[in-house]
This record gives structure tokens, sequence and C-alpha cells, in this order.
């Protein structure tokens, strides 16, 4: 649903497109059987999921896959393919002539699927008009609700504090006036909502596929997930971070500034804290009803012993102080 | 380009699902929801079944179980199978990114 920067839109002002080899996509020679084209979709699909794939363009991969198979796995969408693409190469500028498609008969679930506007131009050009015409041969007496669609947004962890706009950018299916579906790029700003955090979902009302007759468009659900950041971990409304204290400063107690995403704090740490405990500030986590915690990890740091004054404090406390940190207590 | 809108979402968390709701999340019928719990399969909601709320990680269970039964025909137990080993290993995941090892 949302486009990605290698997805961009091939078609240019004409409607002249890249052509897309399906056969190639999934490995296999036109003359595949059905069961032939289902093993090798089984195949790159396990290669591909996006919950255990490893490789760098695996969500790019699979879409290309599920388009191929959508068309070479449906008899019918397959006859128009290979009889529209003969000739043609991948990547190759292509066009169907008007009215190709008038000796097929398309009776599959059409083009309403929720993986739908995941597919390309190419696939939107050939196979477009079949769940609208569908639609629109009911005569609008026919009504269902869009499909909801799905998506991932990356935030950054200060907008869960502060809230945010983000833009993202939308392929929608639209269906026009003669039953024939169309992709549109759209952009949308969504306004982030200070407290959002990974588990949750925003729901855009009405931002899925488009309805059939006077049905309502479908909703698009949006997977809240934070990038990748080196200083802090996230769970829920909680937030860890490591804390760096001198010795003095864990054995003396202190209080220490503290850099948090929305500003800085002053932390009291008390008199005998040690390297792993963990130190509770209520309420300074990710804001909401309730708000997160901010959970600090005490990392005692020593001050390395390279000068002569250093040398002699560490020597100073090794005769004074008689610690043997291997005794158990 | 067409347009630009500024929308404003509504934030799920908890159990904030309907069936319906769920169902249309995933394009499922309400008989496959139903189907799955009574068999088992699918964590089973409180209450009435008007009353039966899921959650986001349900949703994505459900979305995950019915994609293997599609994609590669499996049968609704292995489907269920491996959406248990998806879910240890999110869990997983997460203990790591929260040590700081992921």
């Amino acid at each position: 649903m949302i486009r990605r920067p290698d997805r961009q839109p091939r078609e240019d002002a004409r409607g002249v497109m890249e052509y897309r080899d399906y056969y190639k996509a999934l490995g296999v020679p036109r003359e595949a059987t059905i069961d032939e084209i289902k093993k090798a979709y089984r195949k790159l699909a396990r290669k591909y999921h996006p919950d255990v794939s490893k490789e760098a363009d695996a969500e790019t991969r699979m879409r290309e896959v599920n388009e191929a198979y959508a068309v070479l796995s449906d008899a019918e969408k397959r006859a128009a393919y290979d009889q529209l693409g003969r000739g043609y190469q991948p990547g190759q500028e292509f066009r169907p002539p008007p009215g190709w498609d008038a000796g097929f008969e398309f009776s599959g679930p059409g083009y309403a699927g929720a993986e739908a506007a995941d597919f390309s131009d190419f696939f939107a050009e050939l196979f477009g008009r079949m769940g609208g015409a569908q639609a629109a041969g009911r005569g609008g007496a026919f009504h269902m609700r869009g499909e909801d669609h799905h998506a991932k947004i990356l935030l950054d962890l200060e907008d869960a504090y502060t809230g945010a706009l983000r833009q993202i950018a939308l392929r929608v299916p639209r269906i026009d006036p003669q039953g024939r579906v169309a992709l549109d790029s759209r952009t949308l700003n969504v306004k982030i909502p200070k407290g959002v955090h990974e588990g949750q979902i925003i729901r855009l009302a009405g931002q899925g596929a488009p309805g059939m007759g006077e049905a309502k468009h479908g909703d698009l659900l949006l997977e809240v997930q934070f990038r990748p950041q080196a200083r802090y971990r996230v769970a829920g409304r909680d937030l860890h971070v490591a804390l760096p204290v001198a010795p003095w400063e864990a054995a003396l107690g202190a209080v220490v500034p503290v850099e948090v995403p929305d500003g800085r704090l002053q932390v009291r740490i008390p008199a005998g804290a040690q390297s792993g405990r963990v130190l509770r500030v209520r309420g300074r986590g990710i804001p909401g009803e309730p708000p997160g915690n901010l959970l600090l990890e005490i990392r005692v740091v020593l001050p390395e012993a390279t000068t002569p004054k250093a040398k002699e404090l560490y020597e100073t406390m090794a005769r004074e102080l008689a610690f043997d940190p291997r005794r158990s207590s | 380009m067409q347009d630009e809108d500024i929308v404003t979402g509504l934030v799920l968390e908890g159990r904030c699902f309907t069936l319906e709701e769920l169902c249309a999340a995933c394009g499922l019928e309400p008989d496959w929801v139903v189907r799955h719990i009574e068999e088992g399969l699918f964590p089973a909601p409180e209450g009435a079944r008007s009353e039966w709320r899921f959650t986001v990680v349900g949703l994505t269970r459900a979305r995950r179980m019915h994609a293997f039964e599609r994609d590669f025909e499996a049968v609704p137990e292995l489907a269920a199978l491996v959406a248990d080993l998806l879910e240890e290993m999110d869990a997983l995941r997460a203990r790591l990114r929260l040590a700081g090892l992921e």
C-alpha cells in the first residue's frame, strides 16, 4: 500500500510501461504446469517470507512473486498474459493495444485483493478492469465494503513524545465510471498523536480499498514501528537506557543529568549504587494513560590509570580499603 | 500526486477489534475465525460471540495463519503451529532488543 522508493510508477503520460516477465519472476518455463508454478511460488514465498527472510530486497521480491503468481495461477489471466506478452522482453516498453481483452472472459476474483495495491501498473493495465467490470455490471445493486489495507509506519522515538506529521505515499485502486480499475498515486499527511508506541495500530478510516457500489472504502491500518536507535531500548511505553556513572558518583551518591527524548532530567543516584542496578523514573517514558517509565541501568565506568595522579589514587584505595570484589557477600 | 490531505487516525491497542473488524482487517469470513477458535487453533476471546474482542497480536496471528493456509495449502493445525513458532520468535527478538543484542 505504501509506495517504497523502489516502486516508483514506471508508466509515462501516454500509458507506456515496462513489460514484466512473470515466468522469470517465478523461475519457471513458459510451458510450466500449474503444479510446477505452484511449487515454484511456494519455494519463493518461503525464501522471501517477511517474518524470516534475511534477503535485503525480500519485500520487493515477495511483491513481484505474489503478482506473478496471481496471474500465472489463474488460467484466464495466464492465457491473456501469454497472448499479449508474446515477443516482449522484461523492462521493454509495453502498451496493450485497445480492446486487447475482448476475447477473454474474466471470472476470477478480480482486482480487489488486499495485495492488489502493491501490484505494478503493468498488472493494473492488463487486469484492472476485471473486478471493476464485475462491480459495474451489477448495476449498483451490489454493495460491498472495500478491504482494509495494511502497512508499517516507521517513526522516530521523539515522535512518540511530541507527536508528529508524517507523509506517506499510497497507491490506491480506483474504479472509474466505466468500471475500470486504475492505480492512483496519492500522498497523505498523517497526524501521529503523542504517546504512540510499538504494538499499536493507527487506523485511518476510509483510506483502504474502494467499496463496491455505494459501500464505504476500507481502512488503512498502520502498524507502528520505531526506527532502530543505539541509545534507547523500548518495551511498550517503557524506555530503557544505560546510565554511565563515575565510581565516586556510584559510591557517594550524586545528582547527574540524563538526556531523554523530550529534554534533560536531573536524576539522583543513591549512594552505594552498583553496575547493573536499575533506577526507575516513574512517568518519564513514552507519554500516555498511564505514561511509561524511564529505566536507567547504572554502569560504573572507571577512569583509566594513565597519569601518576590517577595511579596514586588507585594505589591509595587498594591500600586503604582492603576491598575484595570476589569475596562473596 | 492527486491531492494532499491531513488525516488523523485512531490509535488501536489492547482488545480493540470486534469479530467483524478483525475479519474486515484480514479479508476473512467470520466462519473462518469461529472454526479456528472452536478447534483451539486461535485464542478464544472471553464472553459471548457478540462480546468478543481481539488484540493487535490476534490480528497478526489471523493474517499469518490465513496466509499459510492460502499460500502453502497448509492444514489449519500446521498453520497454527507455524504461527506459534513465529510468535515465540517475536518474543525472543523483543528480549534481544531489550538486552541491546539486536
